[in-house]
């Protein structure tokens, strides 16, 4: 059903593709502000979320609307302002077992192999030598990265080493996978494709999904739904329905019905990322008088 | 392990092919031999004081075979190392600590920075009040010098680890005796080691000053008992023996921190 009236549809509710019962993730009317020495600055704003099992959630919003200040408090990594947030039926206050993060920036560890990365959260956890490597084994051909066990990550290209940051993450083995612009440093092609395995994954494993995001195309290609984040402080824009059929392979990219969920969310983000320039640039101009 | 991404060191230490840098470093030492005999010939100074080339050779033979020196040589090399292994891990923790805590770093900090070039030998007459005039204040004025080298190079090691690392292992809830093992250490391998060899050095000077100011043992007692005998001969030979005792120890230190690189973070 992927007709233009459901691209209106605002929803809190989970998505048609979500199979029901208790979400694994709730945020609930979450506030986070930051003292700064011009004062005080709320990042994120009264949001509120549900995420399902098996869902795929993202969130998108311009560049500094606090995508990663909710990624960051969803980890457990930050503390919440007011507010709360549950997964699994348990309140959040610092890392939580059930969530497995994957960051923005670079985080490989260079002095680790390939499979010594994917069997760090393993070894934390205690698991024997033997048998953490062979797990880790099924986590790199997971993300196709056979044949690489014992390279070291400046062996590699960008696109693998975040390949291998998604299965160390993987290997953990979260019943939330939460990722902070993962691709961000890909090119287009390669974000697609790695898109695709990312979809192959999910479905595998039934995985539940919450990926921050600022690439219009990325979200639709990959998402069951995607909240709309506003410029500053980071509200709740919208929330919307991608009633795609699945299983999906980057080809969809090229139907009408992505096209128009694209725009659709484009029109949406327009409004906000303007706005986020123009703070910039009153900013800058503020800056350049003594 | 022929291809990673450390393999530099490793390589250099495997390849000993004859390098032009060798040939100028043999040079040098020529150069100084003869310009040392070409003095001590000329009588401009006295000739006790510099003696010539075949008296030193002479009495580094003798010295090389008279068991008092590898029984001096001993005792140094075992202040020295248990100076190096207390100073070292307290500076270790201490670094790591302070590295670690943004509000320990300021704190704390500026005391090392002005105690750190302090001569220590102005703290040997502590030492001996509370370690005795045996082996042990010597070993205390070893540690209590590499300490501070140690400290202040893992707490600047530290505080270069990348913070996403750290997020890292916090979000697979590693605790801080994991981040410890599997994320600082690993991560600072560089200035770690930089520290201890600095250290080594330090505690070495701190152990032989102590040694030559008040002891009946050790490297620094021979060379004050050859210098009050004015043996001189004898003092050049074993001053030649402790710069190659410290340069092979110097190269030890590298050899076993590489090695121990390469055999990587399990
Ligand atoms: N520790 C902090 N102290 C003060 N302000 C902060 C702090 N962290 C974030 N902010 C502010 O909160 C806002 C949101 O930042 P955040 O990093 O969450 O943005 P983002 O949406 O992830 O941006 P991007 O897409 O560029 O990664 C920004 O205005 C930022 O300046
Ligand atoms: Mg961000």
């Amino acid at each position: 059903m992927s007709t233009a009236t459901n691209l209106h549809q605002v929803s809190r509710k989970g998505a048609a593709a979500a199979t029901g019962g208790q979400p694994i993730l709730t945020v609930d009317h979450v506030v986070k502000s930051f003292e700064t020495p011009q004062g005080k600055v709320t990042a994120v704003d009264d949001m509120s979320l549900d995420v399902r099992q098996g869902e795929f959630v993202s969130v998108i919003g311009p560049s500094g609307c606090g995508k990663s200040t909710l990624f960051n408090m969803i980890g457990g990594l930050l503390s919440i302002t007011e507010g709360e947030i549950a997964v699994a039926g348990e309140r959040v206050n610092g890392p939580h077992p059930s969530i497995g993060m994957v960051f923005q920036e670079e985080s490989t560890f260079p002095w680790r192999t390939v499979e010594e990365n994917v069997a760090f959260p393993l070894e934390i956890q205690g698991v024997g030598k033997a048998e953490r490597l062979e797990r880790a084994q099924h986590f790199i051909k997971l993300v196709g990265l056979q044949g690489f066990e014992k390279r070291f990550p400046a062996e590699l290209s960008g696109g693998m080493r975040q390949r291998v940051a998604i299965a160390r993450t993987l290997a953990f083995q979260p019943k939330l996978l939460l990722m902070d612009e993962p691709f961000a440093a890909l090119d287009e092609q390669t974000r697609l494709l790695l898109g695709d395995k990312v979809t192959q994954i999910q479905q595998e494993l039934n995985q539940t999904v919450v990926l921050i995001t600022h690439n219009i195309t990325e979200a639709v290609q990959l998402s069951d739904r995607i909240l709309i984040m506003t410029y500053r402080p980071g509200r709740t824009k919208r929330i919307i329905d991608i009633d795609l059929p699945r299983p999906r392979t980057s080809e969809i990219v090229g139907s009408d019905a992505f096209g128009r969920y694209v725009a659709e969310i484009w029109n949406d983000l327009r409004e906000e990322a303007s706005q986020g320039m123009q703070d910039e640039e009153a900013l800058a101009q503020q800056r350049k008088r003594p | 392990m022929a291809s990673t991404g450390v393999l530099t060191s490793s390589e250099r230490a495997s390849g000993w092919r004859p390098d032009p840098v060798l040939w100028v470093r043999l040079a040098i030492i020529v150069g100084v031999l003869v310009l040392w005999q070409v003095v001590a010939m000329s009588g401009l100074l006295y000739q006790d004081v510099v003696p010539q080339l075949p008296a030193i050779v002479a009495a580094l033979g003798r010295l090389l075979v008279n068991p008092e020196l590898y029984r001096n040589l001993w005792v140094t090399l075992y202040e020295t190392v248990l100076a190096l292994v207390f100073g070292g891990v307290a500076g270790l923790f201490v670094g790591i600590v302070l590295g670690g805590s943004r509000f320990f770093g300021r704190a704390f900090e500026p005391y090392l920075y002005y105690l750190g070039p302090t001569p220590k030998i102005i703290f040997f007459p502590v030492m001996i009040m509370w370690f005795g005039t045996g082996g042990g204040s010597k070993i205390a004025m070893g540690a209590f010098s590499c300490f501070f080298p140690v400290a202040l190079s893992v707490a600047v090691g530290m505080r270069a680890i990348p913070p996403i690392l750290m997020r890292v292992g916090q979000s697979f809830r590693a605790s801080p005796r994991q981040m410890v093992q599997k994320i600082y250490l690993p991560a600072m391998r560089e200035p770690v080691v930089n520290g201890l060899r600095l250290g080594f050095g330090i505690a070495l000077i701190g152990v032989l000053l102590a040694e030559t100011k008040l002891s009946n043992q050790g490297l620094g007692f021979l060379v004050i008992q050859n210098y009050q005998r004015f043996d001189m001969p004898a003092m050049y030979a074993l001053l030649i023996a402790i710069f190659v005792l410290s340069m092979g120890a110097n190269a030890a230190i590298t050899r076993l921190t590489s090695r121990s690189a390469a055999s990587g973070a399990r």
